[in-house]
């Protein structure tokens, strides 16, 4: 029996512009179960906020299964460029209302609110944090200031005193080294 | 779904990330893959669960050993109760850890300007070591060293004496200053 698991983008997005054909609902979930996850990881690199991403994704996919409903895009070929280009054009309108909100947030000092992302409570950060031991304090210092303090290199650089490239290579290495220890089970045995 | 053809390499993903693309052809190009491509993205998925991983474990004060100015700004920004004592060469300082701390951190002033880089060495009751760190570089001449405890690893510890010595670990080892905590166990809450 044909799925739509294998489909190509292309013709999933035809799936869905067909409309009053069978099984049209199951190519909109096909569609949404790919390029949620895709649109999230958008949403997180500029938002860098759990909640914001998942709005993101709401808020695009349901554009995008509108769009093709309505025949409105025009090489449903290219959909993957068509998410892209909707979540880039949403993101910068949520950027334009977090700037506001920030403004906000200084003027009236509205406390800060911080949770972790739900999106990744299934990693084990118990064992994280022995993963994070094992590393050297320099490269330690240089993953938390990119990951957590949102970091760039040139700016992790002139705070430790090192060159640009240097940054980059430490911290290519320690999140190897990170991604090794996760994987390796290394941290459970010590 | 085919394996990925064409994936775009680790460091790449992680610069993408990490904002560090050097144009925005770059970005696009990158954007464009990911969109497209279920592995790419995947792999790009491991390496933001990693990164989520850290800044929780930061959130919850689970962090040890040398951290950085700019790491504890961002922390302080983010409501983390930070309980900072700053020590010059040689002072003793009483310390403790109270209810409500999330990390505990020893800032230790000497003077930076002929050193690339510094070891630590720490040593509780009986001379026995308690921490070491080598080879860390140093970036300011008049600045400071941060050494952090998760304030929950503080709570656990009895009263004691912790001796720190601080050394250039450059060719010339020199002594750059010693200094103590004194530190008192906390209470328990009656």
């Amino acid at each position: 029996m044909h799925t739509f698991v294998d489909s190509s983008d292309g013709d999933l997005a035809r799936a869905v512009t067909a409309r009053g054909a069978p099984r049209t609902g199951e190519a909109e979930s096909e569609l949404y179960r790919r390029f949620a996850p895709r649109i999230r990881l958008y949403g997180l690199r500029y938002l860098r906020n759990e909640d914001a991403a998942l709005d993101l994704v709401q808020q695009v996919m349901l554009v995008t299964i509108e769009k093709l409903r309505r025949g409105a895009v025009r090489d449903v070929d290219q959909i993957a460029s068509f998410v892209l280009g909707v979540s880039r054009t949403m993101v910068k309108d949520q950027k334009r209302l977090e700037w506001r909100r920030e403004k906000l947030r200084e003027t009236f000092m509205l406390p800060d609110t911080v949770a972790a992302p739900a999106g990744d409570a299934a990693l084990d950060v118990d064992r994280l944090e022995q993963c994070l031991a094992r590393l050297a304090d320099r490269e330690r210092i240089v993953v938390l200031l990119t990951f957590y303090a949102e970091r760039t290199a040139g700016d992790v650089a002139k705070e430790l005193g090192i060159k640009e490239g240097n940054v980059r290579v430490i911290r290519h290495r320690a999140v190897e080294r990170l991604r090794m220890c996760m994987t390796s089970g290394e941290a459970a045995q010590s | 779904m085919t394996t990925c053809q064409d994936p775009i390499a680790d460091g790449t993903l992680l610069d993408y990330w990490a904002r560090d693309l050097a144009d925005d052809d770059e970005v696009n190009r990158v954007e464009e893959h990911l969109f497209v491509c279920g592995d790419c993205s995947a792999r790009l998925h491991a390496m933001a669960s990693l990164g989520a991983g850290l800044s929780t474990l930061v959130r919850q004060g689970r962090v040890a050993g040398i951290v950085s100015r700019a790491l504890l700004n961002r922390m302080q920004r983010d409501g983390l109760h930070v309980r900072l004592y700053t020590l010059t060469p040689g002072e003793t300082v009483p310390c403790s850890v109270f209810p409500g701390d999330d990390l505990v951190v020893a800032a230790l002033r000497a003077d930076f300007s002929a050193v690339q880089s510094v070891s630590l060495s720490v040593r509780g009751p009986g001379d026995s070591p308690f921490s070491r760190i080598d080879n860390l570089p140093v970036s300011r001449p008049d600045g400071e060293l941060f050494w952090a405890m998760p304030a929950a690893a503080a709570r656990q510890m009895p009263s004691m004496r912790l001796e720190l010595t601080l050394a250039s670990a450059d060719a010339v080892r020199a002594e750059l200053g010693k200094y103590v905590l004194e530190h008192t166990a906390s209470t328990p809450p009656a």
